[in-house]
């Protein structure tokens, strides 16, 4: 099967803004599924709500579009019903980590064996560009006018208390993120993925960058991959299991 | 055998195949029993919200599903009650209600949860709830809420409180007569439906079209309104020399039981849709109605919607319950 295969077509050109990283997640899994031969009975993809929330509606299988925050427990719903089918949830910074935030360690806790691709674009997209909960310190966003004054949560932490599979990928990296979910989707038991991701509408214009190219060109000169490490620094892309 | 663990003997009898819960007294022991079944997927999820999503998940995947609940609790699942009649989701909530707002009087029963039952998740919705009354009843009403679920498309509540989950009584299960609705419809992941909380048509999301919502609702109003006949249960005892109707349900419906050497009563089981083709009937020779209930005046308010006329209300609060309290108010 080709990798439109698994997409709605029809559906194209998407909702998302124009120079938006949802786009290459999305085609990016899409090739993933290709590659791995995975037929389309025996997959799932399970969103929340945001932009990346809408991702699951353009995958050409039966998907499910839950609630804010509430990916993660409707897709272990899925796996726990059907162990025989590859449970993926695709979602945002928001909705992952913030509101959902419970759910993750739980699932971590579980080791539920699903795949979490989390497109972190530092901001709530959808609802205008308020602060995420990965927004890193000093960012201005409209619900942190004078400047960030939190750190930003350590999603690596949560995942790696209990061992298990986290990895970080951006979409600049593209050969990079299809590898690395690759590896998550073929792993036994809970994997995360973070894709540093391109949000130019609503963070990265405001951050002073032009266009997505700038915001990706920025990807590449700030990650670096490495391999075999015991923890990722923040500017490290990478597998950690 | 108690309350509550009819519910869960219930649930297996009608082919549930998954179940999660948190733990809260006084609903407990349905997931006490539920965690024995083997048969049966079962989670002690993080937190309610955890315990309904994944039952959604589990019904729209693979079958017949359940949570359960109570007040604080039910509180949380309201969002995602909303997801399921969206979704168009069979999903079956008891909730064994206790004294509420908040914490309130831990654990004490109560039916402050009515009203939440049918009103609490936003936007317009045409939920089913039931209410039984004994151990049997709860048996048998649980199967018949998992059948309407089917039937509906959609979430149905079961209500329940503290003293009907921890009662105890005989239950002859040979006795008891239903028929159970299995699930219909193509395997999970046969096709490329798209399951999802905003308005759609054919998987694609119409969020900027009114015509598309308003004829979702109409469907979604007038199957529920068609199927819930199917589901018209009510008791009533009526005594010819009585001018007065009494109108109980659950627990409370047991306890003033005596009164029927004195008055009329008319007990629905189904709460909502509230039997209004049946209410204005029996009604009509009644000069005096009152709702006896263990909540300040909420069902009595759906009587006088219905039947457009003064209704008098008998609010029992406070966790505690006694026939002479209630005999002394109607003095
Ligand atoms: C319970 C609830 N609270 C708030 C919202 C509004 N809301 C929709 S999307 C969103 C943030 C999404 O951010 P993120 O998950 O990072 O996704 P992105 O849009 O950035 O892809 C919020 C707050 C909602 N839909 N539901
Ligand atoms: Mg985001």
């Amino acid at each position: 099967m080709n990798f439109k295969d698994y997409l709605k077509i029809e559906r194209f050109p998407s909702s998302w803004c124009p120079g938006c990283g949802i786009g290459i997640v999305v085609c990016n899994t899409a090739r993933v599924f290709e590659e791995l031969k995975l037929k389309k009975e025996d997959i799932t993809v399970v969103s929340g709500i945001g932009c990346t929330g809408r991702a699951a509606g353009y995958f050409n299988m039966d998907t499910i579009h839950g609630l804010h925050g509430r990916a993660i427990p409707l897709a272990e719903g899925v796996k726990i019903a059907r162990p025989d089918m590859k449970v993926m949830v695709l979602s945002g910074d928001g909705d992952l980590i913030g509101i959902g935030g419970n759910h993750l360690i739980h699932a971590c806790k579980r080791n539920t064996d699903i795949t979490v691709i989390c497109n972190n674009n530092h901001i709530y997209g959808m609802t205008g560009g308020q602060r995420s909960p990965m927004t890193d310190k000093g960012i201005k966003t409209i619900t942190s006018p004078y400047g960030n004054e939190e750190d930003p949560v350590n999603v690596q932490g949560i995942v790696r208390a209990n061992k298990r599979f986290f990895a970080r990928t951006t979409t600049f990296h593209i050969l990079h993120m299809k590898s690395v979910i690759k590896e998550a989707i073929q792993h036994k038991g809970f994997s995360f993925v973070e894709i540093v991701s391109n949000c130019v509408e609503n963070y990265g214009r405001r951050l002073g960058f032009k266009n997505a190219y700038d915001m990706l060109l920025n990807f590449k000169q700030t990650y670096k991959i490495v391999k075999d490490a015991k923890e990722l620094e923040w500017d490290e892309i990478g597998i950690i299991k | 055998m108690q309350g509550n663990e009819a519910v869960a003997e219930a649930a297996v009898k009608a082919g549930i195949k998954f179940y999660a819960a948190y733990p809260i007294t006084p609903a407990s022991e349905i997931m006490h029993v539920m965690a024995k079944k083997k048969d049966i997927k079962f989670v002690h999820a993080e937190d309610e919200i955890a315990a309904v999503m994944m039952a959604i998940g589990a019904s729209i995947s693979d079958g017949k599903s359940m949570t359960s609940t109570s007040g604080p609790g039910f509180s949380l699942m309201q969002e995602s009650i909303g997801m399921a009649t969206m979704t168009e989701t069979p999903l079956v909530i008891v909730n064994v209600q206790r004294v509420g707002p908040s914490t309130g009087m831990p654990t004490l029963p109560s039916q402050g949860d009515v009203l939440q039952s049918a009103y609490g998740s936003h936007g317009d919705r045409y939920p089913i709830v039931f209410y039984p009354n004994s151990v049997s009843e709860m048996y048998k009403y649980t199967i018949e809420s998992f059948n309407a679920a089917e039937e509906n498309q959609g979430p149905v509540i079961l209500l329940s409180d503290g003293f009907l989950g921890h009662l105890y009584e005989t239950v002859e299960l040979d006795k008891i007569d239903y028929k159970v609705k299995d699930r219909k419809g193509k395997k999970f992941g046969t096709g490329n439906r798209h399951y999802t909380g905003l308005i759609s048509k054919n998987g694609i999301p119409m969020t900027k079209d009114t015509k598309v919502y308003r004829e979702w609702i109409k469907k979604v109003k007038e199957r529920t309104e068609k199927i819930a006949k199917n589901y018209a249960f009510y008791e009533y005892l009526e005594n010819e020399k009585s001018n007065t109707l009494l109108i109980a349900y659950g627990i409370t419906s047991r306890v003033i039981l005596p009164l029927k050497e004195k008055y009329s009563i008319f007990r629905p089981i189904r709460m909502f849709p509230v039997l209004e083709k049946e209410l204005k009937k029996i009604s009509e020779k009644y000069k005096k109605i009152i709702v006896i209930e263990m909540n300040d005046g909420q069902y009595k308010k759906e009587i006088e919607r219905v039947l457009k006329r003064e209704i008098e209300s008998i609010p029992i609060l406070g966790g505690s319950i006694h026939l002479s309290e209630i005999k002394d108010k109607l003095k």
